[in-house]
């Protein structure tokens, strides 16, 4: 299995295609098999080199009991580039991993060429947000947490770290239920991030502020669902990033990937292909028409 | 090469499967054996289970395309049989 050592911690990644290199970052919670499920990798892998690994806490890499603030895991990132021999990478992170992937091209901007955001919400930039209880997809995911036995609050709707702990103290009867509505494995992963400080590392700023946020120069696509809970976030980008232009994917909420996986994918591929000026001509290994010779 | 059977690979599979990565199973594992619903895996088990694979029968195989039918499915599970025919059609 290929692993990659940071810091002493073990990372599991993949990689596939070749090209510019793209990084893809998965949420808080999710793993990396959420790009092979929607068959990102392919689509990608024609024109890029795409390199997708586990979070820490997530997946097949290593737990520790501290460091998950976005700071944190944008040093992960630029470690995994270094390691594996990445160049300036163009990312994609959804949820969380947008958040990483913004807070690499702040701390480490030699280290990112692009960035496609998908669906974050930024520490940051929370007093936008205020209007999340009243999305229409709010009443929904609430009740779904109540089938699951985790009690939602409308005023701490960003609390990660209250529903890990839930997740870890649920009594026998709300566990047969959360493991009827969600699954063990799921679960199995909140429990296991219960006992990290993930749940408040990542509900802090750690110095990704509004002011670093609109500070970043690189093209930056914010690619949110059409029905998303964050859109608040999604036009502040479009208007304050310097260089940001927003997309948004048609019928999604906030996990586009999965409520419109074709037109994720779809978006996804045109605006990393665009920022590596691979739009306009032939995909690599498709034939060239050459001019003249016919 | 000499072809695979169904039977040699199902065996294979429940070989790999009834201890994946410290995770003992102890029931019967069979070509109805769901990955998700009866095994506990999860998605991301089964990438790795890919890889396992890959490395069982020392070849590359197209598990992309696994992973993507998998995707698709309005109920995520899949019973080892599946996978066994997914094999069995790749390795020979």
């Amino acid at each position: 299995m290929p692993f990659v050592r940071v810091d002493g911690m073990k990372f599991y990644y993949q990689q596939s295609g070749q090209g510019p290199d793209v990084v893809l970052i998965h949420g808080i919670t999710g793993n990396m098999a959420i790009w092979p499920l929607i068959d990102v990798i392919r689509a990608l892998a024609a024109d890029f080199r795409v390199t997708y690994y586990d979070l820490r806490g997530h997946g097949y890499s290593d737990t520790p009991p501290t460091g998950y603030t976005s700071a944190d895991m944008a040093h992960d990132l630029r470690k995994l580039q270094q390691a594996l021999g990445l160049g300036p990478s163009y990312l994609l992170g959804h949820s969380f991993g947008g958040v990483i992937a913004l807070h690499a091209a702040v701390l480490y901007p030699e280290a990112v060429r692009g960035i496609v955001l998908s669906d974050p919400y930024f520490p940051g930039l929370r007093h936008l947000e205020n209007d999340v209880p009243r999305w229409s997809g709010w009443q929904e995911y609430k009740q779904q947490c109540a089938r699951a036995g985790l009690e939602i609050s409308d005023e701490a709707w960003f609390d990660v770290g209250d529903v890990l702990r839930q997740a870890a103290t649920l009594t026998p009867e709300r566990r047969a239920m959360f493991e009827k509505e969600l699954g063990g494995p799921a679960l199995q992963r909140l429990v296991r991030l219960a006992a990290t400080t993930c749940g408040e590392d990542v509900q802090a700023v750690a110095g990704l502020t509004a002011e670093r946020i609109v500070s970043v120069r690189q093209p930056v696509v914010a690619l949110y669902g059409e029905h998303s809970p964050f859109l608040a976030t999604c036009r502040f980008l479009e208007q304050n990033l310097p260089n940001c232009k927003a997309a948004l994917v048609p019928g999604a909420q906030h996990r586009a990937h999965e409520e419109n996986p074709a037109g994720y994918v779809a978006l996804v591929r045109k605006h990393l292909r665009d920022m590596a000026g691979l739009s306009g001509g032939p995909a690599r290994g498709e034939p060239l028409a050459v001019e003249g010779t016919t | 090469m000499t072809a695979i059977s169904r039977e040699q690979i199902l065996n294979d599979l429940a070989g790999i499967l009834k201890n994946f990565h410290g995770r003992e199973y102890y029931g019967e594992i069979g070509p109805q054996t769901r990955f998700f619903g009866d095994l506990g895996l999860a998605s991301i088990d089964a990438v790795v289970l890919g890889e396992t694979i890959e490395a069982h029968y020392g070849r590359k195989l197209p598990f992309h395309e696994f992973m993507a039918g998998l995707g698709q499915r309005a109920v995520r599970d899949i019973e080892v049989g599946e996978l066994a025919a997914f094999l069995h059609r790749h390795l020979n």
